[in-house]
């Protein structure tokens, strides 16, 4: 298993093997099928939001583990991973947040809570609204699960260029104590 | 052998033996009264005639001012579950009428050969048998973690957020290529 | 003897693996100068943690207790369900060794940069050298 820096052009060092290649190109949407699926279905089953954004996080290691790590890494670039992490935490303050608000403007200053769900604004009875609060958590959590599995992965496994230097503050291997 | 190697299996040794000593503490595996498992050992007292009180649905004096003696609220009415069980519930105070609005299960008394076993129920047992009316969800732990205890979820979110961040911060790997950052 | 055998060792294995498995972490976390074989170390203890936790929650041995999701037929049969409050905190402690790990994996690379060795002891000598 080859993920260093290859490029598609390399040849020798770039580990291209049909078989591998063909069928993670196959299975991935259906582990990210899965990953949706066990998030969705933590109400009526096992599953959650934990879950289910290590099964998505991980379909991305099968990405790095057949293309190398320059191609997989091309894919999702770095700003974008770092918008999703903190895209995740947003959703769960801000279905809190609402569920405040909103019961400040309907019931009254003292009965409102923050993460009460059953003060959200939707046109159902109250114990259904503490079930599709939960979902919308879910998916906060799940989206942020899953951009620091793949956001890890890709940091620990990234080959440094040697044409950089050791330059910023490693002298100790040069000998000269401060 | 190097010195910290003996001296870890030493340090192992003892913890070892401390382990064992604790054992008579811990609970069987399995076993449906423990603590953990929704019921807390009280007190045992004789049956007497007091079984035919309890069948009848009768509190009886003596074991209410048992209860009385260590401080526990008061139970008001009896409900047997089966042969020689039985169910004691109570109406909760005036300051939490809020969160308990209904009559809760407060004690439980098991018959074992000539004595009366009383039990506490742990505050587990509103989870497993009123949480699905309160929210229609019928997983147990999923309501458990984003309803009954959403902040502590928030927190753990929060705690992912922050290992992500400071790996991206140790190890500056990917980003915009060495060209770009050079002035 | 065997009463005392009985009621003592088998009737609460989860507890004897649980710590055998813990004491085994331990001793790897302590003793071992490769700095990953301590993080192996570290994740065998928080495995068996996690271990003893959740075996407390089960009720057993007849009727034994069955998966905590709620159904109507499962009710009507007179079966019992888990303690679903350990799953529930062991969920948590999951993630955070999940984090726990990945900082310290990160910190051992920026070792490596730094001293050129993942030995305890080598990397003692060389700050040694340097009069630090």
């Amino acid at each position: 298993m080859n993920t260093g820096n290859s490029d598609r052009e390399g040849g020798k060092e770039g580990g291209k093997d049909v078989i591998v290649e063909t069928i993670s190109r196959v299975m991935v949407p259906f582990i990210q099928l899965f990953a949706l699926y066990v998030i969705m279905h933590g109400s009526s089953g096992p599953g959650g939001g934990f879950q289910g954004g290590v099964i998505f996080g991980a379909s991305f290691v099968l990405l790095v583990i057949a293309f190398g790590i320059v191609n997989a890494g091309d894919r999702f670039p770095e700003a974008v991973n770092t918008a999703l992490f903190s895209t995740g935490v947003y959703i769960y303050a801000g279905v809190g947040l609402l569920c405040l608000i909103s019961g400040i403007l309907y019931f009254g200053v003292i009965e409102a809570q923050y993460l009460n769900y059953g003060y959200l604004p939707l046109p159902v009875h109250f114990e259904e609204r503490r079930a599709l609060g939960m979902d919308f958590i879910e998916i906060g959590v799940g989206i942020t699960v899953m951009a620091v599995i793949a956001e890890i992965f890709f940091n620990l496994a990234w080959k440094k260029e040697e044409d950089e230097g050791e330059g910023e503050g490693e002298g100790i291997e040069k000998g000269e104590p401060e | 052998m190097k010195l910290i190697s003996l001296s870890a299996l030493l340090f192992v040794i003892l913890l070892g033996a401390l382990f064992i000593y604790v054992a008579e503490d811990i609970p069987d595996f399995g076993d449906p009264y423990s603590a953990p498992n929704r019921y807390i050992k009280l007190f045992s007292m004789d049956a007497a005639e007091l079984e035919d009180n309890l069948n009848q649905g009768v509190i009886p004096k003596s074991l209410a001012d048992k209860i009385a003696d260590r401080g526990l609220p008061l139970p008001t009415r009896v409900k047997s579950v089966k042969e020689g069980e039985w169910d004691f519930f109570l109406v909760p105070e005036e300051k939490q009428q809020a969160f308990f609005p209904k009559e809760q299960k407060y004690y439980f008394i098991k018959k074992e050969g000539d004595e009366l076993e009383v039990y506490r129920y742990a505050l587990i047992i509103r989870w497993i048998e009123e949480g699905e009316e309160e929210t229609e969800v019928p997983n147990m732990v999923t309501y458990g973690l984003a309803d009954y205890r959403g902040y502590d979820t928030l927190g753990e979110t929060t705690v992912i957020f922050t290992a992500g961040v400071s790996v991206l911060l140790l190890l500056r790997r990917r980003g915009k290529r060495p060209e770009a950052r050079k002035l | 003897m065997m009463e005392w055998l009985l009621e003592e060792v088998f009737a609460k294995y989860n507890y004897w693996i649980s710590i055998t498995i813990m004491l085994i972490g331990f001793y790897a976390m302590i003793a071992k100068g490769n700095l990953i074989k301590k993080l192996i170390g570290l994740s065998i203890f928080q495995t068996a943690i996690f271990l003893f936790f959740i075996s407390l929650a089960d009720i057993g041995p007849i009727p034994r207790g069955t998966a905590p999701i709620v159904s109507k037929e499962i009710i009507q049969k007179g079966y019992v369900y888990v303690n679903p409050l350990p799953h529930v905190l062991i969920l948590t402690a999951i993630v955070v060794s999940v984090a726990t790990l990945a900082v310290a994996l990160a910190l051992v690379i920026r070792m490596y940069e730094e001293y050129r060795t993942i030995e305890e002891e080598e990397i003692i000598e060389k700050e040694r050298e340097l009069g630090v």
